[in-house]
């Protein structure tokens, strides 16, 4: 009786949520059942809202990771073309003096454009040699240099020689698919040197190679002849002054706060203070490198010195905040049965405490680590932006750092600077990913779980 | 205690003058060196003169070759851009925040999460990169479409990639202020039948509000002392204007635009870099202090 009368009950209100009157030329659906309703809706619209804040975070990141990744893939291979050669004595030393200073203003030019000249008829008009001597790029000509100067005895032989592409031509074998004239123009590659590449493929003279000269040079007016290796040494020297000066300083910081300093006015001042320090503006950082480092101590502009010099203040509150964590997770009775065994402050300090949040300590300065090194304001203040072709050598050479160097580049209007830019990105962020990994593998393997 | 006891515990010591110090020099170079920009430029015509055009400063000995420093276009687009960004931030991180406290599952969350951490932390530098290459043009284009003009430096794509880049910011700083909302509160809620979307607004919000605010103003305080996404998204030269679709220039940018590149220490226009420091510096302190008195005040009441 009950559940047959249970029964019928569910199938009115089934009826209702179809909107439907169970009950024909009776009253229709009730206000409260209107306002359930009305509930539900709303509940969904809300859950739908809350997804879809983190879906675009998600979609964010999506089209910035393929945006990185689609353009700067090429910048890892190069396009080289294999031209004939002849060091003709002609052209590198017409007065037969065998002097390093007559080799190093010779005309290289000369030799590439003789060289493309014959594998193609002779008969070209004047634009079309033009069009054909674009295709190789100026980098060829400083190639060819150094290859006379380190061995001079090349003059009046002859050879092969695999030459890199012009930066247009070189995105435009990487990513055209060369099978129509469509969308060459985007490139900046006339209808005659598409053709001209085309015959250079068929004569298999024209090859991809891994680019080495992207990992092992410095910065360049070229897009194609520049490397990132300057601004990558740049930022090791940067991060190691910076965390050698603030490694020390903010650990023995937080070590005094935390295990020696009475509770007074004085400690919750300086623990504001270093709260507000952890917050202020980067670039202020920066007006202070520039005003107290460089001007008033008179330290070398743009060098990885006053680099690190200036990280080091930024990351220095981010490490005594997280070392206090640290200290603070160790549990009281360390401490007291070090004490108890007659150890004095000091010694139960140094040779306990630090010793049990050192894991977590190493974890927060791994990942003070990674906020410098992805820390550019500061550092284009106190001229870390300086355009460098020169690898440094010491801490006090003229430096700039990967994310200035991206920086750098992105400013740059050059086409071919784009896959530098988003290959140099890409660098960056694996780096990042893999201190940032470390940290993680520190805490899992080292942290004591009290 | 033993000699070398000692020396350790002076080392201590001495680290955290050293560090208390710095905040000092901090504010001692840069208030001075404001200082000196005043002696040239008073500082009513800094804060209340509408033009700035510090590049016409040509000789020092100049009469009124100065060039004129007048900072309000520089606040007001400061202003803007950080507004555009935390009208993109706020209901973001907030929405994932509750989203991810409130519905999401324990599997949902952290595959979820890794993605706000790493969108936490990109490098500013990258994000100024994307706004460069992707998003102005885009904003361009669509603008393009509907037939309004976007200027290729608009306030709005620096805005919002600012706002994508604090959202992470703003959602851990709120999902920390709402698991801390007693529970109690939030089961009493679901007992007397209210739906997760009732008890998000009738409890945890009006619970975890001081927390919320807290979070806003740190996020205004990194959207005004942001520099990179500026420097290279948004324009260069002072517009005075409140259309998000134009050119407008922020503190951040002035200061290094007005730093970079050879100078000397004695022209106003070097100066005016520090007195926009200066400003930046008392701005983003004040925020913070306010964000930090609220956050600790709110806990204290909540245990």
């Amino acid at each position: 009786m009950f559940k047959k009368t249970e029964r019928q009950a569910r199938l009115i209100l089934k009826r209702i949520h179809k909107n439907k009157n169970p009950f024909v030329f009776s009253y229709g659906v009730t206000p409260a059942q209107k306002w359930i309703v009305k509930r539900k809706r709303t509940e969904k619209q809300f859950k739908f809202f809350g997804f879809m804040s983190i879906a675009l975070s998600a979609m964010f990141l999506g089209g910035l990771m393929l945006n990185i990744v689609s353009n700067g893939y090429t910048a890892f291979t190069r396009v080289q073309i294999y031209v004939p050669i002849e060091f003709s004595k002609e052209i590198l030393d017409p007065e037969n003096t065998g002097d390093r200073a007559a080799l190093s203003k010779a005309d290289y030019r000369k030799l590439v454009q003789n060289g493309l000249l014959t594998l193609f008829p002779a008969n070209m008009s004047r634009t079309e040699k033009f069009e054909l001597f674009a295709l190789v790029s100026k980098g060829g000509y400083y190639q060819l240099r150094e290859m006379v100067l380190a061995d001079p005895s090349l003059v009046g032989r002859r050879g092969q020689l695999w030459l890199p592409a012009a930066s247009n031509v070189d995105m435009f074998i990487k990513r055209h698919s060369l099978k129509s004239e469509i969308g060459i123009s985007h490139y900046k590659v006339s209808n005659r040197q598409f053709e001209m590449l085309k015959e250079l493929i068929d004569k298999e003279r024209l090859r991809k190679v891994f680019n080495k000269t992207f990992f092992l040079g410095g910065d360049s007016q070229e897009p194609e002849q520049a490397g990132i290796l300057g601004s990558f040494i740049g930022s090791i020297f940067t991060i190691l002054v910076c965390i050698a000066v603030a490694f020390p300083l903010g650990v023995a910081t937080a070590l005094y706060l935390e295990e020696f300093a009475k509770e007074n006015w004085l400690t919750d001042l300086i623990e504001i203070n270093i709260n507000n320090l952890a917050a202020v503006p980067s670039i202020i950082y920066g007006l202070l490198g520039l005003s107290i480092y460089i001007n008033i101590i008179g330290m070398p502009r743009s060098s990885a010195l006053v680099g690190g010099l200036v990280l080091a203040l930024l990351v220095m509150p981010v490490i005594v905040i997280a070392t206090r964590n640290a200290l603070r997770s160790v549990p009281h009775s360390v401490r007291y049965a070090a004490l108890a065994m007659g150890a004095n402050p000091v010694q139960v300090a140094m040779h306990h405490t630090f010793i049990y949040a050192l894991p977590g300590i190493m974890t927060g300065v791994i990942l003070s680590v990674a906020r410098a090194l992805g820390e550019t304001s500061p550092l284009l203040l106190i001229g870390m932006v300086a355009f460098l072709t020169d690898v440094p050598k010491t801490i006090t050479d003229p430096a700039t750092t990967l994310p200035v160097q991206v920086y750098l580049w992105t400013n740059n209007p050059e086409f071919g600077f784009v896959e530098n830019t988003a290959a140099a990105i890409i660098i960056l962020l694996l780096v990042l990913v893999i201190i940032n990994a470390l940290a993680a593998w520190v805490r899992q393997k080292f942290e004591i779980k009290w | 205690m033993r000699t070398s006891d000692r020396v350790i515990k002076a080392f201590l010591q001495l680290s955290t003058v050293i560090s208390v110090l710095i905040t000092v020099l901090i504010v001692l170079s840069v208030f001075s060196e404001t200082m000196r920009f005043f002696s040239h430029v008073s500082p009513f015509n800094f804060f209340f003169g509408l033009e700035w055009s510090p590049q016409t400063a040509i000789r020092a000995d100049q009469a009124g070759g100065s060039g004129s420093f007048g900072a309000v276009p520089i606040f007001v687009g400061t202003v803007m851009i950080a507004a555009i960004a935390m009208a993109v931030a706020t209901p973001l991180g907030l929405l994932a925040a509750i989203y991810l406290s409130v519905y999401a599952t324990p599997r949902f969350r952290n595959a979820a999460k890794p993605v706000l951490e790493i969108l936490a932390g990109i490098p500013t530098v990258v994000y100024g990169y994307f706004a460069v290459v992707a998003f102005s043009p885009l904003l361009r284009a669509g603008g393009d479409y509907l037939g309004i003009e976007v200027a290729s430096e608009s306030a709005l794509a620096a805005g919002v990639v600012m706002g994508i880049m604090i959202t992470p910011f703003i959602m851990s700083l709120s999902e920390d202020v709402i698991s801390a909302v007693p529970k109690s509160l939030i089961y009493g809620s679901f007992a007397m039948g209210a739906t997760p979307y009732e008890t998000v607004r009738n409890v945890i919000i009006p619970a975890a509000f001081p927390g919320i605010i807290g979070a806003v103003l740190l996020g205004i305080s990194r959207g005004i002392g942001e520099t990179m996404i500026v420097v290279m998204a948004a324009g260069l030269s002072s517009n005075l204007t409140l259309n998000p679709l134009e050119a407008v220039t922020t503190a951040t940018v002035q200061i290094v635009t007005l730093l970079v590149g050879d100078h000397e220490f004695d022209s106003p226009k070097t100066l005016a870099a520090f007195a926009l420091g200066f400003a930046l510096f008392i701005m983003t302190f004040l925020l913070n202090l306010a964000a930090q008195i609220i956050v600790k005040r709110y806990r204290q009441y909540n245990v």
